[in-house]
């Protein structure tokens, strides 16, 4: 069952590198979809920002996705930055799991 | 002429602007003034006393004017006097003017006089003839433009018309009278525009049909503004499906009015269809992707192809031995599917293999109808319920594509045209074919992933222990609810087991795939159970097995809650998972402190904490399966409906709390859950409820401690 979520991926590119800004709920129908946009982006890309601020729920799927990016940035040495949610109910689980100290995250900046 | 009025007859004759020249009856000049000077270039002195008729008569008229001067003397009967007339006039230099004149005879005495009043029309004659001369070429010009036209819009691909303001048809190029259906221009022009209308369906790009006075050229007429409209016509006769847009400008006449329409008809029937089908294959892919369901997916693959390509579509499957087996059906009415259902009765079991769909399974190749013949329903029917049954269909025209994976045939997509009345062609074909390749390779999909995750999931059930042992003072409960078929998410796992007179508890969440995770959770459970006998504190637990999934090569990740039972004791750590409700005297908090996830992070640390347990309270352990799962609204059970359920749970009793949980969760849920569910629940007893409990084992003739022991050797083996 594919459960229909408010999720939407919007793409901005500089020359600093790649945004992919994820609004609605990261989960198991569409933590796929965040990773493969990220899949597609092309291998010259050097730095790969991906902005939760309008995150509105992560379930472990997304969390998982985060750490695999984390590792894949390392391993393939492209630089990784995670914008922190702004919602208590995605950024709970990044808390609960010590993903929020652990991967690089930075501040939303203030609307 | 003399006296007064000979001086007053010459003044004015002087001055007249016509040539004035008379004669006597001998024919002779008698007078001829400075206009006739002028005008035939005879001086005065030279032309008096000459005869007139060798003067300015062309010589072919000369007997003629001789002759009429003979008849009026001896007659007195003058065709010509006093009538405006016009003729040819010599000049001095031999060349002849036109004029025009008058001539009158007067009578002095007994003989008579002739005054001819002359005018040189050679300017207005030569004005008339330019006049003639330029409508001539104007004609000319206009046939030629005309011819330009022809030669412009006659050749145009699009075709153009003009219509007058009852839509007759003024004009249509050679590419509208072929568009519309004709042979020639005059059979057009002699068929009314509603007889025309009547031999298509019209319809907009969403089937909407498109009437007369939904047309530009009639909205125009109307005088409204009219965009450009983009029609499908269906030819009824043909069955030919075309895509037109339609524009319309009106042609004014000299009063601004309307006057006709011109119409230009764009075939974008190709550009349509090329559009239409990126669209729907992207949309094929797209639903065919969105589903590892084997049902589903040939379900959604029936459905794909309906109203898009054809009205009816049939998924076939083959069978190891070649038989068919009907896996699904979609018509553009689903009224109608119980016609599509009594029809399959009539089916042979075996397939005639040099026909329809048995010819496709056994030559891999397409097969198109483009019209069926009533002739082929009379063979093919059974009986006469079975040929009603065809006829209320009304096929069309229908075509049959193999699903092949490389040159094996899994099976055929039949479509088949009713309603629409539209004939089915060898683009259709083609379209048909790449649906059933994206169809075939989706189900193959689904096929190999039902198979793998029934591996996964059975894999990943053996794991969870059979049973839970019993544990001396408490009261202990499980639920496991596997994710719904389907699902790729890996295993939420728990475990029950002793070390001495302590008792391990731990629950975890592989967020792994399939037969992968299945294997991570044995890797997990393993470690934690072999380490236990070393490390009694849970963090040193956890951070062992962090230390293991580290080792592995692929990313290995997992959370899980480890607690340590002594008495009435619990120390626990957690690593990345929920933290643990406590449910005591109808209030519940967490318990414990957060701690990193297992395998993530290169520097993590976990921490002891140990509470204890008063009697008769109850700590409930979850995955997050239960806070997670989804409503059809979208919504999250959430943490507070699950303090909700503990709340109200009938009893402090383990199996109570259980049951009062997944209740709660199964009327939340409305259906399968995504996730793996599972919770353990530990209730510590109350001194009354323990007494209860050993006096009832005794009645069962199981003594505790006999159980315990088989309970110790059973997970320890």
């Amino acid at each position: 069952m594919v459960r229909p979520t408010e999720f939407k991926i919007a793409h901005r590119v500089t020359d600093a590198g790649v945004t992919l800004k994820v609004t609605g709920e990261l989960d198991l129908s569409t933590a796929p979809v965040l990773g493969e946009s990220i899949g597609a982006l092309r291998r010259d890309v050097k730095a790969v920002t991906v902005d939760l601020s309008e995150l509105t729920f992560m379930d472990s799927t997304g969390l998982r996705l985060l750490i695999e990016l984390d590792h894949r940035a390392k391993q393939e040495e492209w630089e990784l930055a995670l914008i922190r949610p702004r919602y208590e109910t995605a950024a709970a689980v990044l808390k609960a799991t010590g993903a929020d100290s652990a991967l690089p995250f930075e501040d939303a900046p203030e609307p | 002429m003399g006296g007064m009025a000979s001086i007053q007859a010459e003044f004015i004759l002087d001055r007249a602007y016509s040539a004035v020249v008379s004669m006597d009856e001998e024919g002779l000049v008698t007078a001829w003034n400075p206009s006739a000077e002028a005008t035939f270039g005879f001086k005065r002195e030279a032309a008096l006393g000459r005869p007139v008729a060798e003067l300015i008569v062309p010589e072919r008229l000369r007997a003629a004017h001789r002759e009429g001067l003979r008849r009026f003397l001896a007659t007195g009967e003058g065709r010509v006097l006093d009538r405006r007339l016009e003729m040819q006039a010599l000049r001095a230099d031999g060349t002849e003017i036109p004029i025009e004149f008058t001539i009158s005879a007067l009578r002095t005495a007994d003989t008579w006089s002739f005054f001819a009043f002359i005018r040189d029309v050679s300017e207005r004659v030569e004005a008339d003839r330019e006049r003639e001369r330029l409508v001539e070429e104007l004609h000319v010009a206009l046939r030629g433009s005309e011819r330009r036209f022809e030669a412009i819009v006659g050749s145009l691909g699009d075709a153009i018309t003009i219509r007058d303001r009852e839509h007759r048809f003024l004009y249509a190029n050679p590419a509208a009278v072929a568009h519309l259906g004709f042979g020639s221009w005059e059979e057009l022009r002699d068929t009314s525009p509603d007889t025309i209308m009547q031999e298509f369906t019209v319809s907009d790009e969403h089937g909407q049909e498109i009437r007369m006075e939904d047309i530009p050229s009639v909205r125009i007429l109307r005088g409204e503004e009219a965009e450009p409209l983009l029609i499908r016509t269906v030819n009824r006769v043909s069955g030919v499906q075309r895509w037109n847009l339609l524009k319309a400008a009106p042609l004014l006449d000299e009063d601004g009015q309307v006057e006709a329409t011109i119409t230009i008809i764009e075939d974008v029937t190709e550009p349509k269809r090329a559009e239409q089908r990126g669209a729907f294959l992207a949309q094929a892919s797209a639903v065919l992707a969105s589903s590892l369901d084997y049902e589903q997916t040939l379900r959604n693959v029936a459905q794909l192809a309906v109203p898009e390509v054809a009205d009816w579509c049939a998924v076939d499957l083959v069978d190891d031995d070649g038989d068919r087996n009907s896996v699904a059906v979609a018509h553009v009415d689903p009224a109608r599917l119980s016609l599509a259902e009594e029809l399959r009765a009539y089916e042979p079991d075996r397939l005639d293999p040099d026909q329809g769909l048995g010819l496709v399974f056994r030559t891999g190749e397409s097969l198109l109808y483009p019209e069926i013949p009533e002739s082929l329903l009379v063979d093919a029917a059974v009986d006469e319920r079975h040929l009603e049954l065809i006829r209320a269909v009304g096929l069309r025209s229908g075509l049959v594509v193999p699903m092949k994976l490389g040159k094996r045939t899994l099976g055929a997509l039949t479509l088949v045209s009713s309603e629409s009345g539209r004939t089915l062609d060898q683009s259709d074909v083609e379209l048909a074919e790449q649906v059933a390749a994206r169809a075939a390779v989706a189900i193959e999909n689904s096929r190999l992933y039902s198979q793998r995750s029934s591996i996964a999931r059975t894999l990943q059930q053996s794991l969870l222990p059979d049973r839970l042992p019993e544990i001396p003072g408490y009261e202990i409960a499980s639920v496991y609810l596997p994710a719904m078929e389907g699902s790729l998410v890996g295993g939420d796992f728990y475990d029950v087991w002793p070390l001495g007179d302590e008792w391990m508890v731990i629950i975890g969440d592989v967020t792994g795939k399939g037969v992968e995770a299945a294997a991570l959770t044995a890797l997990v459970r393993h470690t934690m159970r072999t380490a236990s006998e070393f490390l009694p504190s849970p963090a040193d637990l956890l951070a062992q097995v962090d230390r293991t999934l580290k080792h592995r090569p692929a990313l290995s990740v997992c959370t899980a809650l480890c607690l340590r039972l002594r008495d009435d004791q619990v120390t626990l750590a957690v690593g990345g998972h929920p933290l643990p409700l406590y449910l005591t005297g109808g209030q519940v908090t967490k318990l414990g402190e957060h701690g990193p996830l297992l395998g993530a992070f290169t520097e993590a640390a976990w921490h002891d904490v140990t509470v204890e347990l008063e009697p008769g309270s109850t700590l409930v352990a979850y995955t997050d399966g239960i806070t997670d799962a989804v409503d059809k609204g979208h919504g999250r059970f959430g943490l507070e409906r699950l303090y909700d359920a503990l709340r109200d749970a009938r009893g402090p009793q383990a199996a109570k709390v259980v049951e009062c949980l997944t209740g709660a969760l199964a009327e939340f849920q409305s259906g399968a859950n995504a996730d793996d569910t599972a919770a353990i629940v530990l209730h510590r007893l109350a001194r009354a409820e323990a007494r209860e409990n050993s006096a009832a084992r005794r009645e069962n003739g199981r003594p505790t401690d006999d159980l315990l022991a088989g309970a110790r050797h059973g997970q320890t083996d």
